[in-house]
């Protein structure tokens, strides 16, 4: 069986995968990361997405040795020292979150944006999150979570 | 005492763990020797089967058990009526019916294996449209009947003949509604196990515990107290999770093993397997006086019933009693069908029959305001309940119904203006490009809180306090099993309890919704738990309280005090079924008002339409959490977005063609209105609790018609079928007649 070695969520990680595996089934099944979700298994509708080197796939669709030798983050991996990330914070200040299936792989997507771009528009914004379906929430709150992730995150570079 | 808690938006009780991905769904648990189970689906949507062989599947390496019809003790289910087989036997009748499970040590295996079972099929006429198989000689979907109308629901009131005489102008139309597919991001998953007191034990996700027990109780043929449900966080439901999926499936799986058995759907299997909203075939006929008063209303409605009755009867008798929109008319007659087909089967799906009717009755006030040269506005304002106005079902519509303050503040919200006494609507700014038309469009929309037609509602809750040594509650413990959808019905209780117990939100804990923990407190649909569960919970504070001071001057010294209540809705107001000659009746407890106005800008070139801004105005009662409400506003209009331009479920002759998010198109976040402008109206519910009452279905009612009226102010034609997708939009700017 051939190894997946990659840094997961900041830790050197290594685990047996056969050739096939997809990298949500590894997460989920054999590292008992359950906060990312499978809501479709095609790639539609986002509830899978995880960062691989920095970029958001979704991970349902994306052969889990793609990933090897990467950084792989995924929701379990936003919390520092125990305390919330910004955008996670946002999302519970807004109410962006109704069933909260959506809702890892949203903040995962809303993650990769504002690393790229921190101060992204509104159109950048819904473009950045448009692969990810949400069929609670009509996203308002998700857009409005997002841009106040940004000033929070801007405030704390200010203050850093 | 502290702030109030009421009307403020405090945190959801469940988001803190859901942004961090650790709160689990059904998919997420494993136990120690858990088997994995797949079902064998039907591959007919109409059929006899001949032969099942199993021997095939049995031999694959890693098959524990392969259940048909022979491993059900009771092999039928339903919600309503049993008509439906566990697993079939000899007839399937649709592409969601289940022929065998595979139980096997690991998915990949069971999927495998269900695959090699071979069934036989004897093929027979596939009935795919309503309005040939409700006609006398068709072909049967269920042998034993001697029609396929499965009900039909007359109202009749005041003198028809009489109304359209004095009417005058008249108009009519036919409106087509689609299946819509529920399409929550958490697909259908189970784990069955016998628990450590030997009970038959499911977690999964659902909206109503108590009514699965009952179900699995049966086809077990088991006493309801030997069979468990734990309902742990729900991926979405809007109605699809009110019939059980695959409850009785892994129930049966566990039973015969007694292992643990988890069975997890493919989206193409939830597509499948559940249920989808009717589809409508409406016609409508209107007449008014040249003053816009309503004198007459002609409506016939043949529903898709599908394969199985699941709540269609239910439905349906819903549509007929909100066929007249929330406008008076004194004569009427309305006729409402529903009818089998070998279609999917059709459910509950948020608005249960209330939310095909405003696309028929809003696309006729606008054809009528039209007719008369009358502002929209004006013409429903004219017609519109007002509190104590008789419903075509003879009943008074009561409860601080707020019916027009919806209409007023969403006009005035969108530039309306009222001058002596007349409603003049804004000039709409016209599009950039020639090509783009703008067009605004109003719609109202009202539905039922509660069950309805004489169905008991009632609502169980305890409410536990654990007392300081001075008698001060140190915290409190609701026990209801109230299914948290998503919709926030533990954060609305946890509400209502901190306020009743004038106590600190932070100090109240919601109760895991487990049968064997927690009292039943009715479904997540009918958009009830906030006054239905609300006023459950607020009793049993108070219950609670007074047990409190009783063990205070009783000087016991217990640290605890416990309170329990029932609330029925008949204490509000008792329901009565319909009529069957008239249809009179009391059909309802409560109610809700919602109006929404659409600008849409029509590209006249492909026929695609933009939503720019979408205003609403929703009489919420009291707002418990005015934050939540505006998510179920937005959720609502989502939903209604859908269904008005991209969502079309496609079955051609029973063959499902649409099986995953690929094919069926959920607005995205690009395809809402840029801008959505909320305006909360509270007239309060006086049986509500503290005035509230609910909102979840409402919200999604005017949003289609609303739409449609907006393209039709914009382009000058009517769009009668949803969706209106490009190409229906794009035909109807080139048609060069009227539809029949």
């Amino acid at each position: 069986m051939p190894t997946l070695t990659m840094v997961l969520n900041g830790h050197q990680t290594s685990v047996e995968v056969e050739a096939g595996d997809l990298l949500v089934d590894v997460l989920r099944d054999r590292l008992q990361l359950i906060g990312t979700k499978i809501g479709c298994g095609e790639g539609e509708c986002g509830a899978c997405t995880v960062l691989v080197d920095g970029l958001a796939v979704t991970s349902c669709i994306y052969p889990a040795l793609k990933a090897d030798g990467c950084h792989v983050t995924t929701i379990e991996g936003l919390k520092t020292d125990g305390k919330l990330h910004a955008i996670q914070e946002a999302f519970i200040q807004c109410t962006a979150a109704q069933c909260g299936y959506c809702t890892p792989g949203m903040i995962m997507s809303a993650y990769a944006l504002l690393s790229e771009n921190p101060d992204p528009t509104v159109e950048e914004i819904k473009t950045s999150v448009s692969g990810n379906l949400c069929r609670c929430t009509g996203y308002y709150q998700i857009v409005e979570a997002i841009q106040l992730a940004a000033r929070k995150l801007a405030d704390e570079g200010a203050d850093s | 005492m502290n702030a109030s808690v009421v009307g403020r938006s405090v945190q959801r009780v469940d988001i803190r763990t859901k942004v961090q991905g650790q709160r689990k769904y059904p998919q997420d648990f494993h136990m120690e020797g858990m088997l994995h189970a797949a079902v064998v689906w039907s591959a007919h949507p109409h059929a006899r089967i001949t032969s099942i062989d199993t021997s095939r599947a049995e031999a694959c390496a890693g098959v524990v058990k392969v259940l048909t019809h022979l491993d059900v003790p009771v092999n039928e289910y339903g919600i309503n009526i049993l008509d439906q087989q566990v697993l079939c036997e000899d007839r399937v009748r649709w592409l969601g019916d289940r022929v065998a499970v595979v139980v096997a040590e690991t998915e990949a295996v069971a999927r495998e294996a269900a695959a090699v079972v071979s069934v036989e099929y004897d093929p027979l006429p596939i009935l795919d449209d309503p309005r040939e198989s409700m006609k006398p000689g068709s072909p049967l979907v269920h042998e034993n009947r001697e029609s396929n109308v499965l009900v039909h629901y007359p109202i009749r009131a005041g003198d028809l003949d009489a109304g359209f005489s004095k009417a005058d102008v008249i108009v009519e139309g036919y409106y087509l509604t689609p299946h819509v597919e529920h399409a929550y991001l958490q697909p259908e998953a189970g784990l069955g196990y016998i628990d450590d007191e030997g009970r038959v034990t499911v977690i999964c996700a659902t909206q109503w515990a108590y009514d699965d027990v009952h179900q699995i109780a049966h086809a077990l043929d088991l006493p309801e107290d030997r069979v468990r449900e734990i309902v742990p966080a729900i991926g979405g439901a809007f109605g699809g999770r009110e019939d059980v999926s695959l409850q009785i499936l892994v129930a049966l799986g566990a039973f015969h093993t007694r292992r643990p058995v988890k069975m997890v759907w493919t989206r193409e299997e939830s597509f499948r397997g559940h249920g989808k909203r009717h589809p409508f075939f409406m016609r409508y006929k209107h007449g008014a006086t040249r003053d816009g008063t309503l004198v007459a209303l002609e409506a016939e409605i043949v529903a898709d019933a599908g394969a199985y009755a699941s709540t269609s009867t239910v439905v349906i008798s819903n549509a007929v009693t909100f066929a007249a929109g929330p406008y008076v008319v004194p004569n009427a007659r309305i006729d409402g069908y529903a009818v089998y087909t070998n279609n999917a089967v059709t459910m509950a799906m948020r608005g249960f029959g209330a939310t095909q009717m405003p696309v028929g009755y809003e696309c006729q006030m606008d054809k009528l305001a039209e007719a008369l040269g009358m502002d929209p506005v004006e013409l429903r304002l004219k017609n519109l309940y007002e509190e104590g106005s008789i419903a075509v079902t003879g009943n008074a519509v009561t409860f601080g119904i707020g019916a027009k303050e919806p209409l007023r503040e969403a006009a005035l919200a969108a530039g309306w203006r009222e001058e002596a006494g007349h409603w003049k609507a804004p000039e709409v700014e016209p599009a950039l490009q020639p090509h783009l038309r703008r067009g605004l469009g109003v719609a109202c929309g009202y539905k039922n809180v509660g069950y309805s037609m004489g169905f008991e509602d009632r609502s169980e809750a305890i409410v536990e306090l654990r007392l300081r040594e001075d008698g001060a509650i140190a915290s409190a413990l609701v026990r209801i099993a109230a299914s948290e959808v998503g919709q926030g019905v533990s954060t609305v209780l946890a509400q209502i309890a901190a306020e009743t117990l004038g106590i600190p939100f932070e100090r109240v804990r919601m109760s895991l919704v487990d049968t064997a923990r927690a009292p039943d407190a009715g479904s997540s649909s009918a958009s009830r738990h906030t006054y239905m569960s609300g006023n459950a919970v607020f009793m049993a504070c108070q219950d609670a309280l007074q047990a409190r001071d009783d063990t205070l001057r009783e000087e016991t010294g217990r640290m605890h005090a416990q309170g329990q209540a029932v609330f029925r809705g008949r204490t509000a107001r008792a329901t009565t079924p319909l009529d069957p000659e008239t249809g009179q009746c009391e059909p309802h407890i409560a109610y809700t008002f919602a109006t929404q106005i659409a600008l849409v800008e029509v590209d006249t070139e492909t026929g695609e339409v933009e939503i720019l801004t979408m205003w609403d105005s929703t009489n919420s009662g009291r707002a418990i959490n005015p934050a939540m409400v505006f998510g179920q506003v937005a959720g609502g209009i989502h939903m209604g977005v859908g269904y008005a331009l991209t969502e079309r479920f496609i079955q051609e002759e029973g063959r499902i063609k649409t099986r995953g998010f690929g094919e069926y198109y959920i607005p995205t976040v690009l395809d809402m209105p840029r801008e959505l402008v909320h305006v909360g109206v509270e007239v309060p519910n006086p049986t509500g609790p503290y005035g509230a009452t609910g909102i979840g279905e409402t919200t999604t009612l005017p949003t289609a018609p609303a739409i449609l009226n907006a393209i039709h102010n914009a382009i000058g034609k009517w769009v009668y079928r949803l969706p209106a997708d490009s190409e229906t939009v794009w035909r109807a700017l080139h048609e060069r007649r009227r539809p029949a």
